[in-house]
């Protein structure tokens, strides 16, 4: 029962962490390597509300739009000017990480930050007690993904986006704004990154570099996905799984780069991953 | 031409060095500016900076004064190697004194050795590192872990359960472990390890409870992931009691009332009971304001250490390095810590505390041991 | 006009080559001097600054030039230097194990390389795929070292190993004799023909499998060759640093590399080379000093290089060459070569299609096609946008394109095959938008179409460019034989197309696939074409397929149409019997569309 709680609250996690980058991998075909980054700036706007006194609820709307607005910002000065040159891309948002970890450790120092904890304590389920924050994590990656679901199937945003993610010249030619579009999916993003920086928070240590350790693993899910969150959430269950199994089974430390060694080979023998799901 | 000419004049005043009398010793710090020890660093500074004023208003070491040369490590080997060729070949200081990483610490005795001058090393480590040059004022594994273990052990605790980061201090640290409560009758139920940028600790703790072991104790690399493993621990409802091998008094403090009721062995805590500590401590406040840093198992060391570089020179009566370095294992010096003299194949043994942080992240000391014996860490020095 | 070439075809003139021969020279003797000038603590940064900027150097051949932007160069620097290290502190130090030390520093990249390589280059992988897999290599080997106990000395590294016996200028002036040596053979390779290939791979992949070069093969050789460089590379650091530790081998330190190559202009080999000592060297300077600030300042340097300045900072350098230098290089000589002759013509028709078919899920874009092509035909494949044209073109050259059915090439099944392979049996294929290498001259795309047949040289760069007798006859028809040293990306559309179907001749195909060779050209430029095809056809005896618009052009010059609508395959016949035809007339009056 625990291993089934682990690996689903693992996948749920790591979907969570991953879902920003998809949306922005997606629709602009782009990689932001400042991913991790963002994922700082969510868990340090929790710092912040902390240090305001507010509600540390409060933090997720915070971190939402602190992320949006600043996503919003890079797009237009950073991204814009090189989605001719992805890999270009890759270097300019991987630079702003370096110069935005620097301006965090430069406004709040290097140290380990202090962050209130939002659901502490265990629950009993079937028997075994679990921590209730996990589950919850467990719940916010569904209200996610379902949401997530609603948004591209259902709004007019959605179908645009999906405009551009199938065709975008032929977008652009039936007349709909593909700049606008790719800098609101660029926002909502960086939205997410930091919403996910936030749910972060309980769970590990909020310092300036705290994105990092998270942000190969998203890279190597978000490549086998493909476009579809449909098959990122199939990846994070069957490569989280795998993670939980080898580190519960063989060795924590193999498993520690189970996820990105799995997913290199998933992709070799089958280059599109799971993108047809 | 100009250029060649600039140089002779350069290589003609460092010649004339030591006839000049009235220049300070200069005390090279290599330490972690940037990267993971940039958190503790500049305690560390201010501690040196402290001791050097200190010896410095009392007129200095053999008519000199001395003087602090800081240069950033970045906390790892190649950093290091810089800060070494800096420190030792470009401000030529007469001696190295600092904490750091083992890769740094690795990197930088070659640099040391080819520079013959003495290299006091303040932080605790895995143990056996040895070469003449270096000396250690800090505690390893045979002085830090028995404490924990006797204490656990009288509280009833037989079986153990260990968990580290997979570096060298970490399997160090847990290896002695290991040994310890196999030899005192115990048992390890399990022993995991995560990489050092893990951040699921999730399986591992799901083996720990269900191991049913009595007692924790951990070795992680220090800061994100020592939090990490704590909160994820305190969130899965681990409960039982609760040593932690790497955690200093401001790491607790920031993690709050996950920290509450870990178990900390050290050779320095703020709250040691002695006029030493209080003064030092006073003296600190009196320096920096509001600025001072908290004092730590690292900067303390260093505070020491410094003295003790300065009761060498004074027992030497002079700079030539093979006397000082005779000099660094005979002299003692009564600090904050206690009494310190690296005595022991160039260690040195120290009066352990054994701590547990309360609720408002303070901590408590529970229980000191004497002149801990740092064991054989060097049969041939 | 072959009698003057061959005059001028003497060995390679003394030009460029000795220059830099000269210049490597001088560089050569200023790091053996340099020692007897500088302080110990400059010989001794700038030592390991410069085996870092060896590193950079193979890092600017790999993306600067190739286009392959990785961060696992440290991977394989780190793990030759601890194969190094392994050895002098498992086995000893003396001059065999010191030989064994350097051997393993060079094996042992190159077979993780290989490994790599064989993961990150396959047919249609993507850039990005091969960016992230270089950051999971440094990531997975730093785990190995941290997980290696005693053996690797985990986090601490390993220490007090007795390396080479040189005094600190003795490791200078050896990792300086390296650097210029890397430096001036990293130059003399991107100038040779052989080079060249690495810009047409980061210029235009496709193009290159369809001029049948094996471009997956070439990026895994480079890969594991650099990943050699490199292993002596951490050779050389383990024995002059007597330390090695974990964060040689991560992918901070790949990134960093970047970093460096960015900043000093990629694309250069001298400016990574350059920037990686300067940056390298100042930061031993300043860091003391302002450590965050530092590596602030470097990180919105990086960002604004990449966006405003990609070349760097050597491009104010090599920007002003360039102007002094005027656009048109040094252009080689013309030389036709004799027809290659063909094995005896087996008796299945050249090209035959049975039953072919592509889907997309339920969608059928092409269904139930069956055609047959022999030697010495014209075909036109004519019908309305979206008939399937394009997609009939592209299964004929891509055995993993088509769904179903099979397409024969002298009677040999082409289903499974990458395109560079079916072009090694005689196909060659024009593309609708002119397909060439903007960074290129005219000369060297054209070698390109060449290199599948006679090997590129590795050192020079030849004064001659051996090409078929039509290929010659198309650059004289369109003038381009007059413009052969200017840059592709000056040429005006109707050029880039005569090029491009001059390098597909050039490739000697038995078949020859044109998809609207003719569109967007002056009546003049479409005459040409017309000859030059039918020469090729009826003269020669090659066959071509041509989708076409212009029905015009097609009555001229086709021996046979076949007309495509809906994807399906709705006639098959002679000029007349498809002009004269109901259908055609109703699906081209637009009638039958939807």
């Amino acid at each position: 029962m625990t291993l089934i709680l682990d690996i689903l609250t693992t996948a749920a996690i790591l979907f969570v962490i991953a879902t920003g980058l998809l949306t922005i991998f997606g629709v602009l075909k782009i990689i932001n390597f400042a991913h991790g980054a963002w994922l700082t700036i969510g868990a340090y706007c929790a710092v912040a509300v902390g240090q305001l006194g507010w509600s540390p609820w409060l933090a997720f709307p915070v971190a939402f739009v602190v992320g949006a607005v600043l996503g919003g910002l890079t797009e237009r000065f950073i991204v814009r000017p090189l989605y001719a040159r992805p890999l270009d891309a890759i270097l300019a948002t991987w630079g702003l990480g370096i110069v935005v970890g620097q301006l965090i450790t430069l406004g709040f120092g290097r140290d380990v930050q202090f962050t209130a904890p939002l659901l502490p304590g265990t629950a009993d389920i079937l028997g075994t007690s679990y921590s209730i924050y996990r589950l919850f994590a467990l719940g916010a990656a569904i209200v996610i993904g379902l949401g997530f679901s609603w948004l591209m199937e259902g709004t007019r945003l959605g179908l645009s986006a999906r405009a551009v993610i199938m065709n975008e010249a032929l977008a652009h030619v039936l007349g709909l704004d593909t700049r606008r579009i790719r800098w609101v999916t660029f926002m909502i993003g960086c939205g997410l990154a930091g919403l996910a920086g936030v749910l972060l928070t309980p769970l590990t240590s909020v310092d300036p570099n705290m994105g990092l350790a998270w942000l190969v693993g998203s890279f190597m899910l978000v490549m086998v996905a493909g476009q579809s969150f449909a098959a990122l959430a199939l990846a994070c269950l069957l490569l989280g799984g795998a993670q939980v199994l080898v580190s519960t089974f063989l060795s924590p430390i193999l498993g520690g780069i189970t996820v990105a060694v799995l997913a290199a080979i998933i992709l070799r023998i089958s280059p599109k991953g799971f993108s047809r799901v | 031409m100009k250029r060649r000419l600039l140089l002779t004049a350069l290589a003609a005043t460092m010649l004339a060095g030591p006839a000049m009398a009235e220049e300070p010793f200069l005390i090279g710090i290599p330490v972690g500016l940037s990267g993971a020890n940039s958190v503790v660093a500049p305690s560390v500074v201010q501690a040196a900076e402290l001791a050097v004023d200190e010896i410095n208003a009392k007129g200095g070491v053999l008519g000199r004064q001395l003087k602090v040369v800081v240069a950033d490590d970045g906390s790892g080997a190649v950093g290091a190697q810089k800060a070494f060729d800096s420190l030792v070949f470009q401000k030529n200081v007469n001696a190295i004194i600092s904490m750091e990483t083992s890769a740094a610490r690795n990197a930088g005795l070659p640099i040391v050795g080819k520079g013959k001058i003495p290299y006091i090393y303040t932080s605790f480590y895995e143990g056996h590192s040895c070469s003449p040059y270096l000396y250690v004022d800090a505690w390893v594994p045979q002085q830090q872990v028995p404490p924990v273990v006797d204490y656990l052990k009288a509280e009833g605790a037989k079986s153990y359960f260990l968990i580290g980061s997979d570096y060298a201090f970490g399997r160090g640290m847990l290896e002695f472990a290991r040994k310890y409560i196999d030899k005192t009758g115990g048992k390890v139920v399990g022993e995991e390890y995560l990489p050092m940028d893990g951040t699921d600790w999730t399986p591992i703790i799901s083996k720990l409870k269900s191991s049913g072991a009595d007692a924790l104790i951990t070795s992680t690399a220090g800061g994100a992931p020592n939090v990490t493993l704590t909160k994820q621990l305190r969130s899965a409802g681990v409960t039982i009691p609760y040593a932690n091998l790497a955690v200093d008094e401001g790491t607790a403090k920031s993690m709050g009332a996950d920290a509450a009721g870990i178990l900390i062995s050290a050779s320095y805590i703020t709250g040691i009971d002695s006029t030493a500590n209080k003064d030092f401590m006073a003296a600190l406040k009196k320096k920096f304001g509001d600025k001072a840093r908290t004092p730590n198992d690292l900067s303390v060391p260093e505070y020491e250490g410094v003295y003790l570089y300065a009761a060498a020179l004074k027992k030497a009566g002079t700079t030539d390095t093979r006397p000082v370095l005779k000099a660094l294992g005979e002299v003692s010096y009564k600090g904050p810590r206690g009494t310190i003299t690296m005595s022991k194949q160039h260690h040195a043994p120290l009066t352990m505390y054994l701590g547990q942080v309360q609720k408002d992240g303070s901590v408590k000391v529970v229980k000191s041991f004497k002149d801990v014996d740092p064991g054989d860490q060097c049969p041939n020095l | 006009m072959s009698d003057t070439t061959l005059d001028s075809a003497g060995p390679a003139r003394p030009g460029p080559l000795w220059r830099l021969g000269a210049l490597a020279i001088a560089a050569a003797a200023m790091m053996i001097l340099a020692p007897l000038f500088l302080d110990r603590f400059t010989v001794n940064v700038l030592t390991r600054s410069m085996i870092f900027a060896i590193l950079a150097v193979t890092v600017d051949l790999l993306w600067g030039f190739t286009g392959i932007l990785t961060f696992g160069q440290a991977a394989f620097f780190g793990a030759g230097a601890y194969a190094t290290a392994m050895v002098l502190t498992h086995m000893g130090s003396g001059p065999g194990l010191m030989a064994l030390g350097l051997l393993l520093s060079i094996l042992v990249p190159v077979a993780l390389a290989a490994a790599v390589g064989w993961l990150t280059f396959y047919p249609g992988s993507s850039d990005f795929y091969a960016t992230v897999i270089s950051l999971v290599v440094p990531i997975v080997v730093t785990q190995l070292i941290y997980s290696g106990g005693t053996w690797t000395g985990s986090s601490s590294g390993l220490v007090g190993y007795f390396g080479l016996d040189l005094s600190l200028g003795g490791f200078f002036r050896l990792a300086g004799l390296c650097l210029v040596a890397v430096v001036f053979a990293a130059l003399v390779f991107v100038r040779s023909d052989a080079g060249r290939v690495l810009t047409a791979i980061r210029n235009n992949e496709t193009r290159c499998a369809y001029l049948g070069i094996n471009t997956q093969a070439v990026k895994i050789a480079l890969t594991t060759v650099l990943a050699g460089v490199t292993g002596i590379a951490g050779f050389l650091y383990a024995n002059a640093s007597g330390v090695v530790a974990p964060e040689n081998t991560g992918f901070v330190f790949g990134t960093q590399l970047v970093v460096w190559t960015a900043l000093g202009g990629r694309g250069t080999i001298i400016g990574p080379a350059l920037g990686a000592v300067a940056i390298d060297y100042l930061s031993a300077q300043l860091s003391g000093q302002l450590p965050f600030l530092w590596q602030l300042v470097v990180g919105l340097m990086f960002v604004v290089m990449i966006i405003f300045m990609p070349n760097g900072l050597a491009a104010l350098v090599t920007g002003w060459r360039r102007v002094r230098k005027g656009p048109a290089a040094a252009a080689p000589a013309l030389v036709p070569i004799a027809r290659r002759a063909r094995g005896p013509a087996s008796d299945a028709p050249l090209l035959q299609i049975e039953r072919l078919e592509k889907a997309y899920g339920s969608h059928k874009v092409l269904e139930d096609i069956t055609l047959t092509v022999r030697p010495g035909e014209l075909v036109s494949l004519v019908g309305p946008n979206g008939a399937g044209k394009t997609t009939l073109m592209r299964c004929m050259t891509d055995g993993q394109a088509a769904s179903g059915g099979t397409v024969r090439v002298n009677g040999e099944s082409i289903t499974g095959l990458v395109p560079n392979r079916i072009v090694a049996r005689g196909i060659g294929r024009k593309f609708q938008v002119a397909s060439v290498f903007e960074s290129l001259t005219v000369a060297e795309c054209l070698r390109m179409a060449r290199a599948a047949h006679e090997r590129p040289s590795f050192t020079r760069r030849r004064d001659t460019l051996a090409l078929p007798q039509p290929a010659i006859e198309i650059l004289r028809l369109t003038g381009l034989d007059r413009q052969l040293g200017a840059e592709v990306s000056l040429l005006s559309h109707g050029q880039k197309q005569s090029l491009e179907l001059a390098m597909v001749v050039a490739l000697e195909p038995a078949l020859i696939l044109l998809d609207e060779p003719t569109a967007g050209l002056t009546k003049a430029e479409r005459t040409t074409i017309g000859t030059v095809l039918q020469t090729l056809t009826s003269e020669l005896g090659l066959a071509a397929i041509l989708v076409e618009h212009d029905l015009d052009f097609v009555r001229d010059i086709s021996s046979r149409i076949v007309v495509l609508h809906q994807g399906r395959l709705v006639l098959d016949g002679t000029v007349e019997e498809v002009v004269n035809d109901d259908i055609v007339k109703r699906i081209y009056s637009g009638g039958d569309h939807g």
